[in-house]
């Protein structure tokens, strides 16, 4: 077990967010979260990327227990749904910004930078504002900014919600050849099943801060394990080719 | 000027309606009603700063550059004391506003709506009540220096000039750059501490550089108001003058238009030359709100954890916050406390006294001040409804000339309306119209820029639908246009209303003695030391504002309830 999330709990005021949630992750695995909004599984993120602190619960990664660590002390890095790209640097001030906490010398921090840019076809955009990038350009970068620092694991909070449909689609891809070339462990959350589906070694279905289940998507496709899933889903008015996404919906 | 003529071309079936009549009445009125507001504002605005121009050149033969001379010759120390207090007035405002709006930044719940509350009461206190606890807590009888520590200081000094502008500017400097920071995407906060950065490195590497181009508008808009503000020098600056309070003597004792005038365009041209600075600075905060994804979840910042940084922003903002408090409680107790004895007991003679002889000063100023706030607000709402919804050609340049007023200090402002309207035809000077007029125009910057912010809200789409399901220009402005105005209207009626009840640097000039405003019996009974009638117009004045903004507050919501359910 590379990452080992123990018994896990958040509430806000009376409403419980995250209940007890228990899972694990193996190194070099990609989970998708599935779920409406309100499920709990951005809450679940935030705790595990260290921006909310849990009310009860343990968060292991590589054997070492980061519950209590501050956010910059975990090796983990996040991409955010908003980019969150700071404007007023370039490219290549984002993607190094981590690497400025290691310690690293800039020229070797600019080489590192321009290996993640290529990784992501933004090479040709490393001296340039931010701010002149398209959306799915900038998600790019922000991904780019997050694997520079090498961390052990790799949090996606719906980052392609914002873009159009095409680009989402491409995005993915190249997400998960990047993931796998990497064998980068990564913890994506979405509400968008196809997404799931196309991504995910693994995949939980989240409802109300528990895991309603959690399995391979084929598998959950094809024994759902409650109605809630099965309503969820809709799996028997869905087709999927081969590589998971999705070839014809069956309307009613 | 343009004006759409699709009115013509369209067919009304049935019978007459109000599009109907308005379309037959409307292309005329709606000419008239254009033309007569751009041509006030030439009026009101343009018109003034020309005749200043002029009649600082005007000699007894024909045009001289003698004013200047004799004012760079004789008066050369004032501009220089301007512009060392300016400086150092910015200076140590803007770092004492960058801490306080810092600090409420990072605060959570109650704290944050206390600190809130005690920015939103200095916003709306009127101007001198710094000055008036300064002189009364620290003066030669202080109640600190002199009945507690025993000393007996002279506080009338640039230092208190200084010391004093800083404080009342801070307040709006903190709130403007609060709307800043709540801006920024919490996103890239959190992006940068999962990067490694801890919270010190957060506050120097993302916030203090996107907040930058925020603190130099911070710094100018301190600097400018410092150069117009003649009144704190005039209370407190003992024999420390700045041009400003010169100008202020010069016309008040000696009516020597000349020479003021000259005075003036030395601090009007480079007020102007900021105000073009001002606007390309204002430009680049929109940085901040680049992306509408942009999420607003608080995200909260340990000051704490920010070491020296921290503790240096946290001990600034509540050194402010402990200046505030303590001048507050001074108000209170100088205008309801009496000294008997070895003590003070409590008073309502002062109060009785204040009612009996300033009642009608006091009713005159929320009268003027509800005046201002109405025609204000009207006349903002037509020009965002001309410029930025129908978007007449020329449009840029009424739109920067109607900012100007901004920039411009006060005393110009007021001398600029003696000088063009003291002779027939226009002869305004000694009535109540021309600091009506002033008081519109000085604040219509801001209420022009609340509603076009709002107008410019409004999706275009929605016009289209009410033409295309048969309304016209008339229903467009009603249904789509003042709907969508609501807010902003609310808006721009409150600043109005506190602005005009508390404003003094242009109107100063403009007042007949005989109709006097509350501001200036504050500003007079400063003056000459009558300290408690000084502390309850204070008090009254901020206890008025308070009670009418939170009406118009209460109305707002009642309106929004309505559309909800």
């Amino acid at each position: 077990m590379y990452l080992e999330i123990k018994e896990l709990s958040k509430s806000f005021g009376e409403r419980k967010i995250v209940d007890r949630l228990s899972f694990t992750l193996e190194k070099g695995e990609l989970m998708c979260i599935l779920g409406s909004s309100g499920c709990g599984k951005t809450t679940t993120l935030n705790m595990i990327g260290g921006f909310l602190t849990a009310d009860s619960g343990r968060i292991y990664l590589d054997g070492e227990d980061i519950t209590d660590l501050p956010p910059e002390e975990r090796p983990v890095a996040t991409v955010f749904q908003s980019y969150a790209l700071f404007p007023h640097m370039t490219v290549m001030e984002n993607v190094t910004y981590g690497l400025k906490f290691k310690k690293i010398k800039k020229s070797e921090a600019r080489e590192r930078g321009l290996k993640y840019l290529r990784m992501t076809g933004m090479t040709e955009y490393a001296d340039v504002s931010v701010q002149s990038l398209s959306g799915g350009q900038q998600q790019r970068v922000a991904l780019s900014r997050a694997l520079v620092t090498e961390p052990k694991l790799c949090l996606l909070d719906e980052p392609f919600s914002n873009l159009d449909a095409s680009l989402r689609e491409r995005l993915r891809f190249e997400l998960k050849k990047l993931q796998r070339e990497l064998g980068m462990t990564m913890l994506f959350v979405t509400h968008d099943q196809e997404e799931a589906m196309i991504l995910s070694d693994r995949m939980a279905v989240m409802d109300s801060g528990v895991f309603v289940q959690c399995d391979e998507p084929r598998n959950i496709y094809k024994a759902p394990a409650s109605d809630f899933v099965r309503d969820f889903l809709k799996p028997d008015r869905i087709l999927f080719s081969e590589d998971g996404s999705i070839m014809k919906k069956i309307s009613e | 000027m343009k004006f759409g003529s699709s009115e013509k071309a369209k067919v009304i079936r049935g019978k007459v309606s109000s599009d109907t009549f308005f379309r037959v009445f409307s292309e005329r009125a709606d000419r008239i009603v254009c033309y007569g507001l751009l041509g006030l504002i030439l009026l009101f605005i343009l018109y003034p700063m020309v005749c200043i121009f002029i009649r600082s050149l005007m000699g007894e033969a024909g045009i001289t550059f003698g004013h200047y001379a004799e004012v760079w010759g004789k008066y050369r120390e004032y501009l220089f004391n301007s512009v060392a207090v300016g400086v150092s007035t910015a200076v140590l405002c803007t770092l004492i506003s960058v801490c306080t709006a810092l600090f409420i930044y990072t605060r959570n719940g109650k704290l944050k709506l206390f600190l809130l509350g005690v920015i939103l009461v200095s916003m709306v206190a009127p101007p001198f009540v710094s000055s008036l606890a300064y002189i009364q807590l620290y003066g030669r009888r202080g109640w600190i220096t002199y009945r507690l520590l025993g000393l007996s200081l002279n506080p009338y000094n640039a230092v208190g000039v200084v010391l004093m502008q800083s404080i009342s500017f801070v307040p709006m400097n903190a709130l403007f750059l609060l709307g800043l920071l709540a801006r920024i995407d919490t996103s890239s906060l959190k992006a940068a501490r999962d990067l490694g950065a801890g919270p010190s490195e957060v506050l120097r590497d993302i916030i203090l550089p996107l907040l930058k181009p925020g603190i130099y508008v911070t710094l100018l808009l301190s600097f400018v108001r410092s150069l117009a503000d003649f009144g704190t020098p005039v209370i407190i600056g003992g024999r420390f003058s700045t041009i400003a309070s010169e100008i202020y003597l010069k016309i008040v004792g000696y009516s020597d238009l000349e020479t003021a005038s000259a005075m003036n365009m030395f601090l009007l041209v480079p007020s102007i030359a900021f105000f073009f600075l001002y606007r390309h600075l204002m430009e680049k905060t929109g940085m901040l709100s680049d992306s509408q994804r942009a999420s607003s979840e608080p995200f909260s910042l340990g000051l704490s954890k920010c070491r020296l940084m921290g503790a240096a922003v946290a001990a600034a903002a509540l050194l402010f916050f402990a200046v505030m408090i303590l001048q507050y409680i001074c108000i209170f107790a100088s205008g309801f406390m009496k000294r008997r004895g070895h003590g003070y007991v409590f008073t309502m003679e002062y109060f009785e006294e204040l009612m009996r002889y300033d009642l009608s000063t006091m009713t005159r100023s929320v009268i003027y001040a509800l005046i201002v706030a109405l025609v204000g607000t009207f006349f903002a709402i037509l020009f965002a409804y001309f410029t930025e919804w129908r978007r007449l050609k020329g449009r840029s340049f009424f739109d920067c000339l109607v900012t100007i007023p901004y920039m411009i200090p006060g005393t110009c402002f007021g001398i600029g309306y003696i000088l063009a309207f003291n002779h027939e035809p226009l002869k305004l000077t000694g009535t109540g119209i021309i600091v009506i007029a002033n008081m519109i125009f000085k604040q219509l910057p801001t209420s022009t820029k609340l509603c076009t912010a709002a107008i410019s809200q409004i999706p275009r789409a929605q016009e289209y639908a009410v033409r295309d399901l048969g309304g016209g220009r008339f229903s467009v402005l009603r249904d789509v246009i003042l709907p969508g105005l609501r807010p902003a209207f609310f808006g721009s009626f409150s600043y109005n209303f506190s602005t005009a009840m508390t404003t003094a640097g242009a109107v100063i000039f403009l007042i007949n003695p005989g109709k006097k405003l509350a501001v200036f019996k504050l500003f007079d009974a400063v003056y000459s030391g009558e300290y408690a009638v000084a502390s309850l117009i204070s008090m009254l004045i901020i206890v008025i504002v308070l009670v009418v903004e939170g009406l118009v507050y209460l109305l707002s919501l009642k309106g929004e309830k309505r559309n909800v359910s």
